[in-house]
């Protein structure tokens, strides 16, 4: 097995690809793969944003037609993948991080799947009723395991010595990112509480 | 001016602490991935709502997402200056010199300066009003077409060059 992967990874195939001297070999797939990603949690993250609450005035409904781009750039990312893993197969299933990113794009594309088919399967009531616990919890879901993969997937270039540290930092950045969003929520409530409270005059005359 | 752009776009300060800390320059990469994806998810929905993509939405409503996009391209602005004051924290080159030489990272910020000049003919040409109106399954006017596709172009085409710009150090 790990004979045929080598034999792979010396191939003229891989080599011309790995080596050749312009940015439209291996570069190019790189940025590929960059751009399917952009385009497949750009959108499945929106629509996942937006059923966790976020910019509750868009209408949920015509969502789903971008749900075809969305699998453009899941099969954008599952080509450009393959080639990449196959220029350098023995380095990456020899990564533990590697099969991390996996299982968090697996957990990634079966929530894209049942959140489309959970909240999307009635389109009729979509917009005048709540959205069901289900949808929420897999468009949580969905958003975790894309943060996995891309997390994930930038570190198997790393060593396992820069790879926690950074797992530490990326989760240190959130919670304060979090919590300075809570805060600004609360700061501008209470401006506008505020607001309110010199609008009305609480003395009469 | 080569002294002027080297003191100005390097930080000492920076370099040793994305040097000192091995999870600094990572943590800058992700970032710069995160801001990408809120950009490309709030400006792109936005430009293929203006094509004709999911024209059941109201535009004024798809227009909530904009300021997504700004805070994807406020992390990305940071992380990517990190990359540029703390150049040396990953390569010896000078900042100068990548400037002069680096055709992908000038093609890039070319491209983000297209896009604001794209942005300002939004406003200036008075489209940004002009698709206000648009409720479900109205037709975005022409040129809002095209700044739309155009502004699709220039984001994707500033990623494309930008995971370049190593090739061209």
């Amino acid at each position: 097995m790990w004979q045929l992967l080598e034999s792979l990874e010396n191939s003229g195939y891989a080599i011309w690809l790995r080596e050749a001297p312009t940015v439209l070999a291996y570069a190019t797939v790189l940025a590929a793969h960059a751009l399917g990603m952009a385009i497949l949690v750009g959108l499945s993250s929106v629509i996942a944003l937006r059923v966790l609450g976020f910019a509750p005035g868009l209408p949920l409904a015509p969502l789903e037609r971008y749900f075809p781009l969305i699998w453009v750039g899941f099969w954008v990312n599952a080509l450009s993948g393959l080639v990449l893993l196959s220029l350098t197969p023995v380095a990456f299933l020899t990564n533990p991080t590697f099969y991390i990113k996996m299982l968090g794009i697996a957990g990634a594309i079966v929530s894209v799947q049942l959140f489309r088919t959970s909240v999307f399967g009635h389109p009729a009531s979509l917009d005048t009723k709540p959205v069901p616990m289900k949808g929420k919890i897999l468009a949580g879901t969905m958003l975790t395991s894309w943060g996995v993969a891309i997390v994930a997937g930038r570190l198997t270039a790393y060593s396992f010595f820069t790879e926690w540290r950074t797992v530490l930092a990326v989760l240190s950045l959130t919670v304060v990112l979090t919590a300075g969003y809570k805060a600004a929520r609360r700061l501008g409530l209470s401006i506008k509480s505020t607001r309110q409270g010199r609008a009305t005059p609480s003395t009469g005359y | 001016m080569e002294s002027f752009v080297n003191y100005w776009l390097t930080s000492p300060f920076l370099t040793h602490y994305m040097n000192y800390f091995p999870w600094a320059w990572p943590l800058a990469e992700i970032s710069h991935f995160v801001g990408l994806i809120l950009l490309i998810g709030g400006v792109g929905m936005f430009d293929l709502r203006l094509l004709g993509m999911a024209k059941g939405l109201p535009v004024a409503a798809v227009r909530r997402l904009l300021p997504w996009g700004v805070f994807g391209f406020v992390l990305c602005v940071t992380s990517g200056l990190c990359f540029v004051l703390g150049l040396n924290a990953n390569v010896p080159n000078r900042v100068y010199d990548v400037l002069m030489t680096d055709i992908w990272l000038d093609l890039k910020l070319l491209f983000i300066f297209l896009a604001g000049i794209n942005l300002l003919a939004f406003y200036l040409t008075g489209m940004s009003r002009a698709v206000d109106g648009l409720g479900p399954g109205d037709d975005a006017p022409p040129l809002a077409k095209v700044i739309a596709g155009t502004s699709l172009f220039l984001w994707l085409a500033v990623i494309y060059v930008g995971r370049l710009i190593p090739w061209g150090l």
